[in-house]
């Protein structure tokens, strides 16, 4: 059977806040069995000039949204949104892919995945990072047992400033360690297959004057298993940084060391009218894979690859850090 | 000037050239293992001599180059000082506190200068780092991350292997950067830490550091002898306006030899050669502060305020909790 006798599955987009919707947005209309069937967005402004570039009809009414016979839909709000949209999205049958973070509190996460349980839809976290080529690679490394045990690893997940609601804490439940530690913290349980037990944080407003939120956080964790992991999230790229930051893991394991810089295929580009040197990444459509994935769940009625378990685990992580942070302590995750 | 080298392995048989280099005599080369004494001092044409306290109390000796095992530096720098000769030591200066205090005390009481080789405060690439941060040019800094290291070291007897003497990769190698970060960026309020010091099946440290700096700057460290080759060495500050880094993978000459017949493939060995050698600017530093001069850019205080961070870092990699410093 090709993919033009399949019926189209029929998705939908809650909110534009979150930049990745765009991306999201472009992964869908680039699939032939996949109709992106309607935008809706607490911002109507917003949502209608994101309609209107997706040449996607713009729908006001959360309800009437929600009532359309999409299958599925991609909510890419605001942090603190997420828990209030996934759990309409799911009392009107709506299999849902949720942003990262999955929450900004443990309680949150765990209503949303209680709310899909209860409505029998399938809930999947967006960590595209396991997409990426070099991700997925090492991950193939570390599951078949080339490496032997982990012992360590460093990670980092550096960024630039995002600005606007990022920063903005009654949005966004925290900055940059909120923003930039579940990637790496779902990487890292997905290539070791253990569960973080603990972890000390010392996170603060270092680099941007005044924003109000955390823009550096430099994590310590501990596995099951004794492995002990660094973390550094950060916003804290410059503007002119050649990209707009990286995702990297060093693994040392008893067969050997292996250092992951994920994005690290690139080309230098030097233009004149850009004014300063910059990389343009050419590797893998990770949200691709991501959607791909969810569009499959949607069809054939199941979970998504990355859970809404997978998100909470994340979730549960961050909210520890900053609980160390406050504290001064490691506290148990 | 004489100068008497106790220690005669990696960093002795180094300073021993480089102190020919600057135009002074190395007059006697001291090590417990005799042959690695006769050795060095063959080329150099000095005597050998299993005996650290006596060679470092010649009469003709002016300096004593202290580069033995790091616990057994303050025995050394206590009878130099003893004998009332300047002293070069090694770092870590020493491995207590309470031995870096007395071997204070000693210098000043004996009125000799006591210089601790914190040879990164040379590095020309440091030294970059730190002028354009000083400069202004990322505006005020926030976030310090370092990176060193390689392959777990060799030593004689071994010494590096017993993490009790050589407190591993974070009391031997990230200590230059504990010494760095607090050179450029001020005081530490507090240290965590992690590390592995993994003695079976193979000998394997990776050591995880962060420190609050009093002034609020994030610094974090990472330290390794977990690789099974290589050395690398990467650290970035980031400020308000922007960001310096350096990688030392990103070297001018990277040369692979052509393996000979029966051996394996090679390792890229990338290199950056300087006009002058860091290890030369400190020992000139050393020397000019000798000489009256000018002050040196590290001090015994600075020795042993580093031993302090790196003994935090391990208190707390230790006990999982935060260390006060």
């Amino acid at each position: 059977m090709s993919m033009t006798d399949i019926p189209a599955m029929k998705i939908g987009i809650m909110s534009f806040a979150h930049m990745h919707a765009w991306s999201y947005a472009h992964a869908l209309k680039g699939m032939t069995d996949v109709a992106l069937t309607a935008i809706w967005d607490d911002n109507a402004k917003r949502g209608r000039a994101m309609a209107e570039q997706l040449g996607v009809p713009f729908v006001k009414d959360m309800n009437k949204f929600l009532a359309m016979d999409t299958q599925g839909v991609i909510v890419t709000s605001e942090n603190v949104k997420h828990r209030a949209m996934v759990e309409a999205a799911a009392k009107a049958g709506k299999w849902v892919l949720c942003e990262k973070p999955l929450a900004t509190t443990v309680a949150d996460a765990k209503a949303m995945i209680a709310a899909c349980r209860k409505a029998k839809v399938g809930l999947g976290t967006a960590f595209p990072c396991r997409y990426i080529p070099a991700i997925k690679a090492v991950r193939a490394q570390t599951a078949s047992g080339a490496l032997g045990d982990i012992y360590a690893m460093s990670c980092t997940n550096h960024g630039q400033f995002p600005g606007g609601w990022f920063a903005k804490t009654d949005l966004s439940g925290g900055g940059a360690v909120m923003d930039h530690t579940v990637h790496v913290i779902d990487l890292v349980r997905w290539m070791t297959g253990k569960e973080f037990t603990k972890v000390y944080c010392e996170c603060g407003n270092v680099i941007h004057k005044g924003i109000g939120t955390d823009d550096t956080g430099s994590l310590h964790l501990e596995m099951e298993g004794g492995i002990i992991v660094s973390h550094i999230a950060s916003w804290n790229r410059a503007r002119t940084f050649p990209i707009w930051g990286d995702v990297t893991l060093e693994i040392v394991a008893e067969k050997g060391v292996v250092a992951v810089d994920a994005f690290n295929q690139k080309i230098g580009v030097y233009s004149d009218d850009v004014g300063k040197g910059f990389w343009a990444y050419w590797g893998g459509d990770s949200d691709q894979g991501l959607v791909r994935d969810f569009v499959d769940a949607v069809r054939e009625r199941r979970e998504p690859a990355i859970t809404g378990e997978d998100g909470l685990r994340a979730v549960e992580v961050t909210v520890a850090a900053y609980a160390s942070a406050r504290s001064g302590k490691m506290v148990a995750i | 000037m004489n100068v008497a080298v106790i220690g005669c392995g990696g960093m002795g048989t180094m300073h021993a050239h480089i102190v020919r280099a600057i135009g002074l005599n190395v007059v006697v080369c001291a090590d417990t293992a005799a042959a690695k004494a006769e050795a060095l001092a063959t080329t150099f044409g000095a005597d050998a001599t299993p005996n650290g306290i006596e060679a470092a109390a010649r009469k003709d000796v002016d300096i004593v180059a202290v580069c033995t095992s790091t616990p057994n530096h303050f025995p050394f720098v206590a009878a130099a000082a003893q004998a009332r000769k300047n002293i070069f030591c090694e770092k870590p200066f020493c491995r207590t506190i309470a031995e870096c205090k007395e071997a204070i005390a000693a210098a000043k009481k004996a009125k000799i200068k006591l210089f601790v080789g914190h040879v990164v405060r040379y590095f020309q690439e440091f030294e970059a780092i730190r002028e354009k941060v000083q400069a202004g040019v990322i505006g005020k800094p926030g976030f310090v991350k370092t990176y060193r290291g390689g392959i777990f070291p060799l030593g004689e007897k071994a010494w590096f292997h017993d993490y009790a003497q050589s407190g591993g990769v974070t009391m031997d190698t990230i200590i230059h950067d504990f010494d760095w970060i607090r050179y450029v960026f001020g005081e530490p309020d507090r240290v965590f830490c992690q590390a592995i010091q993994r003695s079976e099946p193979e000998k394997l440290d990776y050591s995880l550091a962060t420190f609050r700096m009093k002034n609020g700057i994030i610094a974090n460290v990472v330290g390794t002898w977990a690789h099974p080759g290589g050395f690398r060495v990467r650290a970035e500050v980031c400020g308000e306006k922007g960001m310096v880094s350096f990688d030392s993978n990103e070297a001018p000459i990277s040369t692979m030899m052509r393996a000979k017949p029966g051996e394996g493939a090679t390792m890229i060995v990338p290199e950056s050669p300087v006009d002058v050698s860091p290890y030369e600017l400190e020992w000139r530093d050393f020397i000019g502060w000798i000489e009256g001069k000018n002050t040196p850019r590290v001090t015994p205080e600075d020795g042993m305020a580093a031993v302090k961070m790196a003994l935090g870092a391990l208190e707390s990699a230790k006990t999982g909790k935060v260390v006060k410093l």
